[in-house]
């Protein structure tokens, strides 16, 4: 009746492993594991001869007794910290688990910890808990309770092995690190110079939970009630420092009357893994100073654990810091000699010839500068990589730095490689592209390549991360076949949503896939016992202090059943496959499908919510929110802002921000508020880098707007100027489905000039430039825009407009938002009226239907420029149909709107919702 | 002057007395040491060698400023640092005399006297505990001393024990000497009220510095060493927390000659060799056969690449003190880079009879095996010197250079790497990173740390042609970048004049004759100042032969061939048709020559 048989296999066989190379004991003996070890042997008594009952003696029932179990079992695996918990920390813990017996297992705990005074009885404790593991004389091996081979099993063995390996002097020191262990529970537990900064703050001390996880915990909440009261920029400032004041509290505390004992080194990798991911998720909750005092901290007790460097070099890249990063990923590969695994994080198996693996570094120091906008260090960088890896012979890291080129040529626009790669001979001959080829044409070589070694090679998520390259380069671009010979060469110049497809699907498989690729040995990573451990804490505090639940980025169903078991898929994977659906999304906006483009958001935010980055996550918010003020107007967007604002609080979230000006600034359009909208546009313009090339996007939406609000001002000529030059940036950095988009634009720019014929050539350009690239929303906007174009050339064009119109009716209305349909129906209701063979009077319907859908809709985007000119035909149709009651009230509600135009008041309302 | 002298010796007898009682031992080593430097003739010693390195015009003026009596002793001095070198922080002015400081009065013994004599003798016997119990509830300043000087040494023994006890898997945890806080706590109460004297105070500084407050540390060492400034544990002490010349600068020191040494040997670890050479010198005048002087005036020699000199003196210093360990290293560093195989095997011999137990012994001997090209046999050593001292810089420089010898890259880079983390200003070590990464085929990465070696040694030409030689190497063909570096390396007195054959030979990559011709011109003149030849040479006149020709300049071009034709080689054909076609070309004659095109 062995419990927990075989539980811990795969960490057994594990450990060992990393371990190996020094030689020594596999973990370290520390009076926390002593405790440990006795709560073992509570948990499986030694068998005795004879009657042993089920459950052993002081627990009540089966439950009572597996709960200690999966205690002790969390215990051994917990990663939320670095040093070990004290004596208090773990009765408090154990009196959670043990309700029942009314803490006579505690007790027991500290009588047996405090007797042990002399190296003989550390002796006779190990020589009792070797009893726990072998079977009295005459018993058969099924009277052991406890598997020699499961996790506390394996756990037990080692401390004893460890004990037995220990030299005279290593007991000395047990004993005097057990003295103190020991005592820290006598002294009372306080803060009391922390008291004075929050009120919240303080109740959690109260609640009397100490652990180091915790603490980011409570500052982020901490944090959030401070922002509720105003300034978000002062909570800013200040909730680092006061969660550096905490941190430095507790080292203190920790330093002077505890012994700083670390934990076995599978727990601290784990745990560095963990504030790896946290780094990423959200860098804006970990605060750079605290953090580096934590990991200098850690790195003073374990020198020989260079991973910390690479923590400090995260840390420092996430907040920015580019001397530190730089200084930090040099020193972290100088020592490691990137043997410490980069991509497996965990520890290689040692090898007998040590030979560096640098490679790893220049891959690193690629994304370094990537990351700080240095493109052409970068593309330095990475091409030394190449060279380096393919000298060395390592595959994985040759694809993986072709990953990162093409993710670097994908994000950062340059318009030909010559000028950025410094000698063509660079990039060219190594990757072997003889000729010079367009940024998109290397772009698409290189993923193809990095697509056949990651397939070779095995590495499921380099394949993913491929498939989903890929994906966004067949989304924008259109493929031609490098070489065409004569005349057989296909020449069908569109995209292939068949292409993005399937490989968004494809990328999808990393999902089940995972098991082979070295990212994800990683998934026994001991956060289950940590969050299970956690939980313990807040269930228990939550039945005291009523509830209290914290508002983490967390998939909402953690909500339900919090002591639930967490997702068995590594987060990097579960990272990959959550922005395959973030890139569908992205590819049905693309194409136009609002539905589409809801669901797969919807899908983000809920079920990869865990393992997203803070920044991915807001932008499935963002792509929400948009659909939102598209279909359902102002208003309920700004609701949905605000709670994505609250969601995530710092001013760093660069989506959420852009999102407002967005959102602010076509309001400020609709309504003529033509100044909030200039000052946006500048707002806009600040935003975007100076240095050419480097977010490309933001440059060009920055410009349209400008174009727009010199629009809406009327300023006809300035506005075609801007979108003039716009277009020639889009056709320098090949972003055709951009100039679709601006095009368009144009041509708006030139109706409004009633420039009509000057108008149309743009429309049909725009037209075929939506074609071949699939986007049929903007292809029936397009449409839409020249049927006005053909109507304003006169009455005799209205039946080709009417035509027109009606072929973009099915997907204006299927999926077209709020604007859309009221401008699709205003010309329909235009064509109708100018129509000489149409009167009004036999099929009213036929217009006031449309005009009626169209205020309607219209009102809620408080549009006064369109609701105006809605209002107004609604006025030629009822004076059609000598309606005069109906047709002065439309006049009423035209002359309304007019004056709101023109008159714009309160336009400082513009700017606050 | 004698009578000077006469006042240092009374000093430094009274002072090695002072500091042997308190069982400060280095420090009565190097005040006795001193003493007995200091220059015995009685008559007059010539001026001039004691004027030497400041103008005479400064000391003189100097001596007539210097006529008033310093307070408290009478003794005073006629040598003050000169005018020269004024300029320094600290540095008294002409005029300035140094501020003398009476030698305090010992306790005299007491009730106690006996106690201390006991606790004494066991601290001698390194029974610390036992020599704190002793002095238990004496209130003596000495027995206060002592006590807490012998608990800090008991503390720091079981520490260095702890160190190894607790070698864990992870590395060394961090012990800590455990009395520090204790020991702090005391010693900030008698300084409070001011019942702590000067050996107090030093002891104080060192209880600080290990705690890691090293401002305050500062303060206090410098209390000390202005009222009692012969100890020299604790100027050295102070010296480790100036780490750079602005901290120097902002130290509120007294003008006493004790300054001197202190400033001299800041200045040498700084690396402003020039002004450490030139106190030194001075002192040298008074302490005139101190071998520690002299040992640190070679090894600021060593530092400015003067090598012979340097040998000469250590030589000399052998000769006077056969069993000296001290400073050894650099002799043997120096040795090394002369390659003396003879003289190096003899020291290593010498220093293992006398000590092999000292990292710098085992220095010596790794150095020994080294040139003698058995590189793990050199790595055995250092590593043995670095284990008994884990500090020891130059040390993980040089086991950093034997590793890349036996091609053990990452070991290589782990000690270079371990180097700059002890000091990160030393450029020797971020210049062997470079070169290793450019071994390595990774130009790019070994420019950071390229970067690193030059701006903290920019005037090293050395540093700029590596950097320049990665941006000029294949893969990354930065002309520009390399240009620019090699204009650096050639306003830095580059002795092998690489920069400027470089420079000249990218102008003419990038088709910059005019700039090509004034780099070759230059590069022409310094080659025959240094009376060299060579390649290089014949190449020089070669180009310019071709380029005054180009630009219509016919005389030049003339002058530049018929030097050519000094040479053997193909350059002599070239140059002979040359001169034939620019002799046509003089005489008017169309040029149709085949010759000449060919060219």
């Amino acid at each position: 009746m062995s419990l927990f048989a075989g539980v811990g296999g795969g960490a057994a066989a594990g450990e060992p492993a990393s371990a190996g190379g020094t030689g020594r004991a596999l973990l370290e003996l520390t009076p926390h594991k002593l405790a440990v070890c006795h709560l073992v042997q509570v948990f499986a008594p030694p068998a005795q001869a004879g009657g042993d009952v089920v459950p052993p003696s002081p627990f009540e029932s089966v439950a009572h007794h597996n709960r200690l179990g999966l205690f002790l079992f969390t215990l051994t695996r917990s990663c939320d910290d670095f040093r070990e918990p004290s004596l208090e920390e773990l009765l408090r813990q154990l009196k959670a688990v043990d309700d029942l017996t009314n803490g006579c297992l505690c007790e027991q705990l500290t009588s047996t910890l405090s007797v042990l005074i002399s190296p003989d009885d550390l002796f006779n404790f190990f020589d009792k808990l070797r009893g726990v593991l072998t079977a009295p004389e005459g018993a058969g091996a099924e009277d052991i309770l406890l598997d020699p081979n499961s996790q506390l099993g394996v756990f037990l063995r080692c401390c004893i092995l460890a004990f037995n390996s220990m030299t005279f002097e290593g007991i000395c020191h047990l004993l005097a690190d057990l003295v103190m262990y020991c005592n820290s529970t006598d002294t009372s537990y306080d803060l009391a110079e922390d008291e004075d900064f929050d009120t919240e703050m303080n109740n959690l001390m109260d609640a009397d939970i100490s652990s180091q996880a915790d603490i980011f915990e409570k500052y982020r909440q901490g944090r959030e009630s401070e922002s509720h009261m105003g300034e978000s920029s002062s909570a800013l400032t200040r909730a680092p420092m006061i969660l550096h004041d905490l941190d430095e509290a507790n080292t203190f505390k920790v330093d002077e009357d505890n012994p700083t004992s670390l934990r076995s080194r599978w727990q601290l990798e784990a745990y560095l893994n963990q504030q790896a991911d946290l780094l990423e998720k959200d860098p804006s909750s970990v605060p750079l100073n605290s953090f580096n005092a934590t990991m200098t901290q850690l790195q003073t007790l374990a020198p020989e654990l260079h991973r910390v460097q690479f923590l400090q070099y995260l840390n420092a890249l996430c907040h920015d810091d580019y001397i530190a990063s730089l200084d930090n990923l040099h020193r972290y590969f100088d020592y490691s000699a990137g043997m410490q695994g980069l991509f497996g994080r965990s520890v290689s198996a040692v090898q007998d010839v040590i030979v560096g693996k640098y490679e790893g570094a220049l891959l690193c120091l690629g994304n370094l500068h990537c990351h700080f906008g240095h493109p052409k260090k970068a593309l330095e960088a990475f091409s030394e990589a190449v060279r380096v890896s393919q000298m060395n012979n390592d595959d994985s890291c040759l694809a993986y730095v072709l990953g990162a080129i093409s993710n670097l040529l994908a994000k950062i626009g340059m318009s030909n490689t010559v000028g950025i790669v410094s000698s063509p001979y660079s990039l060219g001959t190594n990757i072997g592209l003889g000729t010079p080829l367009s940024i998109q044409q290397q772009l698409l070589v290189l993923l193809k390549r990095s697509l056949k070694r990651a397939d070779l090679l095995k590495l499921p998520s380099l394949l993913a991360f491929d498939h989903l390259s890929l994906a966004k380069f067949d989304l924008k671009n259109v493929q031609r076949p490098l070489v065409s010979f004569g005349p057989n060469a296909s020449t069908k110049l569109r995209t292939c949503p068949a292409d993005v497809c399937k490989n968004l699907r494809l990328s999808s498989r990393v999902l089940s896939d995972f098991g082979t690729d070295a990212l994800s040995t990683s998934s026994e990573n001991g956060s289950f016992s940590t969050s299970w451990l956690r939980n313990l804490a807040t269930a228990s505090d939550s039945r005291r202090s009523g509830s209290m639940r914290s508002t983490k980025l967390h998939n909402d169903f953690d909500n339900f059943h919090y002591l639930g078991q967490p997702s068995p898929i590594p987060s990097p994977v579960l990272q990959l496959a959550g922005s395959s659906y973030l890139l569908r999304a992205t590819a049905w906006e693309h194409y136009g499908s609002a539905p589409m483009v809801r669901m797969n958001a919807l899908i983000y935010a809920t079920c990869f919510a865990d393992a997203a980055s803070s920044s991915e996550l807001s932008l499935a918010y963002v792509k929400l929110i948009q659909q939102l003020a598209v279909f359902k107007g102002y208003s309920a967007a700004f609701c949905a802002l605000k709670l994505a604002e609250r969601k995530f609080p710092s001013s760093a979230s660069s989506h959420i921000q852009l999102l407002r000006m967005q959102i602010l600034h076509e309001r400020a359009l609709h309504r003529g508020h033509l100044k909030v909208a200039q000052q946006i546009c500048d707002e806009f313009g600040v935003l975007s880098s100076s240095v050419c090339g480097v977010d490309i996007e933001l440059k060009i939406e920055a410009s349209v707007r400008r174009a727009r609000t010199l629009l809406a001002a009327k300023q006809f000529s300035q506005a075609a100027a801007v979108a003039n030059s716009l277009f020639s940036t889009c056709y320098k950095y090949n972003l055709q489905v951009e100039n679709a988009s601006v095009l368009l634009l144009l041509a708006e720019i030139h109706k409004k000039s009633d420039n009509v014929v000057l108008g149309l050539p743009y429309a049909l350009a725009s037209q075929s430039f939506c074609k071949s690239f699939n986007l049929d929303l903007l292809e029936a906007s397009a449409t839409l825009t020249l049927a006005e174009l053909w109507l304003a050339l006169g009455s005799s064009h209205a039946k080709r407009a009417l035509s027109l119109v009606y072929q973009s009716l099915p997907m204006i209305l299927g999926h077209g938002g709020l604007e859309l349909r009221a401008r699709a129906h205003i010309v329909l209701a235009k064509c109708h009226l100018s129509d000489p063979k149409f009167s009004v009077t036999e099929d009213s319907e036929a217009v006031l239907d449309p005009l009626n859908q169209a205020t309607e809709d219209l009102r809620v985007l408080e549009y006064h420029e369109m609701a105006a000119e809605a209002y107004y035909l609604k006025a030629i149709a009822y004076n059609h149909q000598c309606k005069l009651e109906e047709r002065e009230e439309a006049a009423a509600c035209f002359r309304e709107h007019i004056t709101a135009l023109e008159n714009p008041r309160k336009e400082e309302d513009s700017l606050a919702y | 002057m004698a009578s000077a002298k006469e006042t240092y010796r009374t000093e430094l007898r009274a002072a090695a007395r002072q500091l042997g009682e308190r069982c400060l031992y280095s420090a009565a080593k190097w005040a006795a040491e001193l003493l007995v430097g200091v220059d015995l003739d009685t008559s007059p010693a010539p001026s001039s060698a004691m004027d030497s390195p400041s103008s005479s015009s400064a000391v003189s003026a100097g001596r007539l400023l210097h006529l008033h009596r310093s307070g408290g002793s009478s003794f005073r001095h006629r040598f003050r640092p000169g005018g020269a070198s004024s300029s320094e922080a600290g540095t008294p002015l002409g005029g300035v005399s140094y501020v003398s400081t009476p030698i305090p009065d010992d306790d005299s013994f007491d009730s106690g006297g006996d106690k201390y004599l006991l606790a004494k003798t066991y601290f001698d016997c390194r029974e610390y505990r036992r020599a704190a119990h002793v002095l238990q509830n004496q209130v003596g300043r000495k027995a206060v001393f002592l006590r807490c000087y012998a608990l800090y040494m008991a503390g720091e023994k079981r520490k260095e024990a702890e160190m190894i006890e607790m070698e864990g898997s992870l590395g060394k945890s961090n012990a800590v000497n455990q009395e520090l806080v204790a020991l702090e706590r005391e010693l900030s109460t008698h300084r409070r009220t001011g019942s702590i004297d000067s050996f107090g105070l030093y002891l104080y500084g060192l209880v600080l510095r290990d705690k890691g407050c090293e401002d305050l540390a500062r303060t206090i060492l410098v209390e000390s060493v202005n009222s009692y400034p012969w100890n020299w544990s604790a100027w050295s002490e102070l010296q480790s927390l100036c780490t750079s010349s602005d901290v120097l600068n902002n130290l509120n020191l007294k003008n006493h000659w004790m300054k001197d040494f202190f400033l001299a040997s800041t200045y040498l670890e700084l690396k402003m060799h020039e002004e450490a050479l030139k106190r030194y010198e001075r002192l040298m005048g008074i302490f005139r056969s101190s071998g520690y002087i002299q040992a640190q005036i070679a090894t600021v020699q060593y530092s400015m690449r003067d090598l012979d000199e340097a040998e000469m003196i250590f030589e000399e210093l052998l000769r006077t003190d056969p069993f000296r360990v001290d400073s050894m290293d650099i002799y043997s560093n120096l040795l090394y880079a002369k390659e003396s195989l003879t003289a190096l095997s003899f020291l290593a011999h010498r220093v293992f009879l006398t000590d092999k137990y000292r990292p710098e012994s085992c220095c010596i001997i790794a150095n020994y095996y080294s040139l003698k090209g058995q590189h793990e046999k050199s790595v055995l050593y250092f590593q043995r010197a670095l284990k008994l001292n884990r500090k020891y810089l130059s040390a993980w420089t040089l086991m950093g250079h034997e590793y890349v010898e036996l091609k053990n890259t990452p070991a290589a880079i782990d000690a270079y790497r371990r180097a700059v983390d002890i000091n990160p200003k030393d450029y020797r070590a971020w210049y062997g990173l470079g070169q290793i990464y450019e071994m390595m085929g990774m130009p790019f990465y070994a420019l950071y740390y390229f970067r690193k070696s030059s701006y903290l040694q920019p005037n090293d030409a050395r540093l700029w042609i590596a950097m320049a030689q990665c941006y000029e190497s294949d893969p990354l063909q930065m002309i520009e970048e390399a240009i620019k570096c090699y204009e650096r390396a050639a306003n830095s007195n580059d002795t092998e004049g690489i920069a400027l054959h470089q420079l000249a030979k990218l102008h003419d990559v990038l088709g910059q004759s005019e700039e090509a011709a004034y780099y070759y011109k230059k590069d022409l003149e310094r080659m025959e100042a240094e009376e060299r030849q060579g390649q290089n040479f014949v190449e020089a006149l070669l180009f310019l032969a071709k380029h005054y020709k180009n630009i219509g300049n016919f005389e030049e071009a003339g002058h530049y061939c018929t030097r050519l034709l000094d040479y053997t080689g193909p350059e002599k054909e070239t140059a002979k048709n040359m001169l034939q076609g620019i002799k046509r070309l003089q005489s008017g004659f169309p040029s149709m020559d085949i010759d000449h095109f060919a060219l």
